[in-house]
């Protein structure tokens, strides 16, 4: 220590030897005091060694996925996979046009139904019900008023099939034209079955392959040479193979020809739509296939420029996954990894979770906090800090059994049939999920806000009120404006929640990997969504230990990390940048 | 009364209409919120706790009852006509009563009757490993995320003076509080399960729900620290105490009252995750209970049932009907007692403790 070293002040004069000594222990040239100050400095190192072996592992896991996702894209293309999709783009967008055929039909009847028959099915149904409700009242069978009613609902129904065939009737020129079209494009499906088994025969012939290589390698190290050289390994010779696909082209070629002349025969006498007001939707129809013949040539093109051997460079399986849309796995054809439907779903779900998180946790931060009194205040917070409690499973089951039962059944009252996408029939939604996440982020939104609004100044809302302002005006203009910063982070906070939220969406959300319909505006919100949380859930325990798969959703994980991360350096960026200064 | 009694009383005006209906806005978003916790709860307290409270069941040994939801591990449950009488049984009392039945059968010189059942798995029996497994994950890993924990704060607001590395440290604590409890699961399972070749396992339990639970416990503990007056240690350390001898005997045990009833907080998020066990330690179903192993090292390398784990297969895996509802309604009741006893204890012994020390 200090007073054992000093050197006298006084010069010439010996400094006295010190008059109480004490050995100290040493460990590693440390005194006792110093070694738990290194223990202590140690443990606050934790929490930074966590944060790195996070990091660590989730790349070491998830970091070979863009490896294995390169090479699965290169076969794809070597196998020639990519080459028969080509073509198939072509058959599918057909089939998308056809749907829309049917779309055209479908409204026409709704159309005709609507102008002759809606008295009739309203007729069929009350009469129905008067029949159920004369059963559940304990009517004889032979009851002359049940016979009469049932003998009602005969005669509704009849009325409401001859309706029906006569709809039918005055489509059949639709239904036929609908039907040459469909048929048009059969000879390029057939087509592109027959190239689709070859490719998909390169391909499994070459994974057979690799597992074999696998196998023997694995013989060779266990020193097994008996058994790694009885494997035989066949070499895939994918350009002489793939040639037997490319071959197809000129007979591609004449067939499309066909295609294109037997499409704009049919497109040329449309036909004429029972509804009038219909017709565009008809001209329509029939631009659209223009457009779609034109596309035809590109078709050719690609399909002539295409190269079997060209490269794949790497960052396509980077962008194959962040802006890949198909997530699709244990697939015969060729299997994605795109991140885009989980990230929409969580998205999506996130902002309708939200959407009423928002004003419901800041209203009542600033009702508790200026407006309620000290006794609803006592009560109330502990209460909502409560709800904070309330384990995410738990509330995901509630939304299974109760939940989703309910909202559907809502929605299907007829008053509220103004909102849209209601009524629905997927109990499980995006909704579901969204309303229950609510609930977590409610909490956290709550605390925080409540928090910022309490440390804005008490002068602040004096001096407001001493120049005149009312209670509103203070609360309005002054109280929230000043926390405004507190209350955006407790926001993003509460977004931080919502999105690394696993449970309740893994239960709720309906799990179905697909971009959601944005084309029905509003009514999304009722569909069936997928999550990268959920995802993760779902999928970890099913995957095999180091296969692609298992890789893809670490690197999930390491998505949802990174945004996380994103989310919390917004918040403490808003708070410290934005912070009013006070004094 | 047309006139007010005096002048500085206010009128009603377009004003205070608004005003007020704008209060009452307020006022309704927060009753929405405790309605819609209310609601939560109570329709699980009220469909769940007659699975519990219905189990009970006398039996010839102390303590003469036992609750079988409670107390037995669960079972599937078949249900089954038998001579026009629908009977609803656990497995091995299904099996019994097949064998009694058919040797009655037999004796009698009839056919041996059919028996066509429907099965539930899980619906039958009760939740005991889960509960088990459940305080097992809770106390191991507020054990490692307390020791943990409290030395890191300790560090923090005793020993450390605010520098670049205090900073990065607190940005670190901060950072960690935000990571989803599913990245939790993936590191846990990549660090624990599979690079520590340790398998689906307590040890790994615990040290992912340690380390998720870590900022919490880091954070409570600090502000705890903080709370004793300076005072104590200056006074300590004049009478010729060394640094650790003040904080063993002037700090810690003033702030230990803090730190415990917050870290109960941690507690509740311990007990009420899912995520960072279903890849790390937690089986769908295991026959034997924790301590029944062979060598003691085993204890820590095995599975566990847990309850949120198991309200999640239940609630997802098997149909909602109303043979199944008695084990989701009922496990998700004793999970939510269990983690409301543990956040109610928490509020109540803090606002106690608010009031106890004043200094």
């Amino acid at each position: 220590m200090q007073s054992e070293t000093q050197p006298s002040a006084i010069a010439g004069h010996q400094p006295k030897a010190f008059a109480v000594k004490k050995a100290r222990t040493r460990f590693f040239g440390l005194t006792l005091d110093e070694c738990i100050r290194v223990f202590f400095g140690g443990n606050a190192f934790v929490a930074v060694i966590v944060l790195a072996l996070i990091t660590f592992f989730l790349f070491r896991e998830g970091g070979p996925f863009f490896k294995m996702n390169r090479d699965s894209i290169r076969v794809y293309r070597v196998a020639g996979l990519e080459y028969v999709d080509i073509i198939r783009q072509q058959e599918q967008d057909h089939t998308a046009l056809t749907r829309y055929l049917f779309d055209i039909r479908m409204k026409v009847v709704k159309q005709l139904r609507d102008e002759r028959g809606g008295l009739i099915e309203a007729d069929l149904k009350a009469a129905r019900l008067t029949v159920e409700k004369l059963l559940s009242n304990g009517a004889a069978a032979g009851a002359p008023e049940l016979i009469q009613a049932q003998m009602r609902v005969d005669e509704f129904q009849k009325a409401d099939s001859a309706l029906t065939l006569e709809i039918n009737a005055s489509l059949a020129a639709f239904d036929k034209f609908a039907e040459r079209y469909g048929d048009t494009v059969l000879p390029v499906r057939g087509l592109v079955s027959d190239i689709g088994e070859v490719a998909t025969g390169i391909k499994s012939r070459y994974t057979e392959n690799e597992d074999y290589k696998v196998a023997r390698a694995q013989y060779l190290a266990a020193g097994k040479k008996t058994e790694a050289d009885a494997i035989v390994l066949k070499e895939i010779d994918f350009k002489t193979e793939v040639a037997a696909i490319t071959a197809i082209f000129p007979t591609y070629q004449q067939m499309n020809q066909e295609f294109a002349v037997g499409l704009k025969r049919v497109v040329n006498d449309l036909p004429i739509l029972p509804v009038p007001a219909l017709q565009p939707r008809m001209v329509r129809f029939s631009e659209l296939t223009d457009l779609y013949l034109a596309g035809f040539p590109e078709t050719e093109v690609r399909l002539k420029a295409w190269d079997q051997l060209a490269p794949v460079p790497w960052y396509h399986a980077l962008a194959g996954f962040i802006f890949g849309k198909q997530w699709l796995t244990a697939s015969f054809w060729q299997d994605w990894y795109g991140v885009v439907p989980l990230f929409v779903g969580s998205l999506m779900v996130s902002m309708i979770a939200l959407a009423i998180a928002v004003p419901l946790g800041v209203g009542a931060a600033v009702y508790i906090n200026q407006i309620a009194s000290s006794r609803e205040q006592r009560l109330i917070k502990p209460a909502i800090e409560f709800i904070s409690a309330i384990p995410s499973v738990v509330l995901g089951f509630f939304g299974i059994a109760v939940l989703g039962q309910s909202l559907r059944a809502l929605s299907q009252v007829e008053a509220l049939s103004w909102i849209p996408g209601f009524p629905y029939s997927e109990r499980l939604n995006a909704l579901t999920a969204g309303v229950l996440l609510a609930l977590i982020a409610v909490p956290t939104i709550f605390t925080l806000a409540e928090d910022a609004i309490n440390n804005v100044p008490r002068a602040f809302k004096e001096a407001s009120f001493a120049l005149g302002a009312s209670k509103m005006q203070t609360i309005i203009r002054i109280i929230v404006p000043a926390a405004l910063s507190g209350i955006i982070s407790a926001v993003l906070l509460g977004l931080g929640r919502v999105i690394g939220e696993t449970m309740v969406v893994l239960l709720c959300a309906g799990n179905r990997i697909a971009i959601p319909d944005f084309t029905a505006g509003l009514a999304v919100a009722v569909q069936p969504v997928h999550t990268m949380t959920g995802i993760i859930a779902q999928e970890m325990g099913e995957v095999v230990r180091g296969s692609i798969h298992y890789r893809a959703l670490f690197v999930v994980g390491l998505v949802l990390f990174f945004i996380a991360m994103l989310i919390n350096f917004l918040a403490q960026k808003i708070v410290r940048k934005y912070r009013i200064s006070v004094g | 009364m047309s006139t007010p009694a005096h002048p500085f009383v206010s009128r009603p005006s377009a004003a205070r209409t608004i005003e007020k209906s704008t209060f009452w806005i307020f006022r309704i978003a927060t009753y929405i919120i405790l309605f819609a916790g209310l609601a939560v709860f109570g329709d699980i307290v009220v469909k769940g706790s007659s699975a519990v409270f219905g189990s009970f069941k006398e039996t010839d040994r102390f303590p003469y009852f036992t609750n079988t939801f409670l107390a037995e591990a669960p079972e599937s449950l078949y249900v089954f006509e038998h001579e026009g009488m629908k009977r609803e049984m656990g497995d091995r009392e299904y099996r019994a009563f097949r064998e009694k039945e058919t040797a009655a059968a037999a004796a009698a010189g009839r056919p041996a009757p059919k028996f066509k059942a429907e099965s539930y798995v899980y619906s039958a029996g009760g939740i005991w490993p889960c509960i088990v497994g459940t305080v097992l994950l809770v106390v191991g890993s507020m054990t490692i995320a307390l020791t943990l924990g409290v030395s890191s704060a300790v560090f923090l607001s005793e020993y450390a003076k605010d520098g670049p590395f205090v900073r990065f440290v607190r940005l670190a604590i901060l950072n960690l509080a935000g990571v989803p409890s599913i990245v939790f699961g993936l590191f846990g399972f990549g660090m624990f399960v599979i690079f520590f070749d340790w398998n689906v396992s307590l040890l790994a339990g615990w040290f992912t729900l340690a380390f998720m639970v870590l900022p919490v416990v880091i954070t409570a503990s600090e502000e705890a620290l903080k709370a004793v007056p300076k005072g104590f240690r200056e006074g300590s350390l004049a009478l010729g105490a060394t640094k650790w001898q003040t904080i063993r005997s002037n700090v810690l045990p003033y702030a230990l009252p803090g730190i415990l009833t917050s870290s109960i907080l941690g507690i509740a998020r311990v007990a009420g995750e899912t995520a960072p066990i279903m890849f790390t330690a937690a089986y769908v179903v295991r026959d034997k209970l924790p301590w029944d192993v062979e060598k003691f090292s085993d204890f820590f390398f095995q599975g566990v049932m847990a309850l949120p784990y198991h309200i999640y297969v239940v609630s997802s895996k098997i149909p909602q009907n109303a043979y199944t509802s008695r084990v989701q309604y009922g496990t998700a009741f004793v999970f939510l007692g269990i983690v409301a006893l543990i956040a109610l204890s928490s509020i109540l012994l803090r606002n106690n403790l608010r009031g106890r020390y004043k200094w």
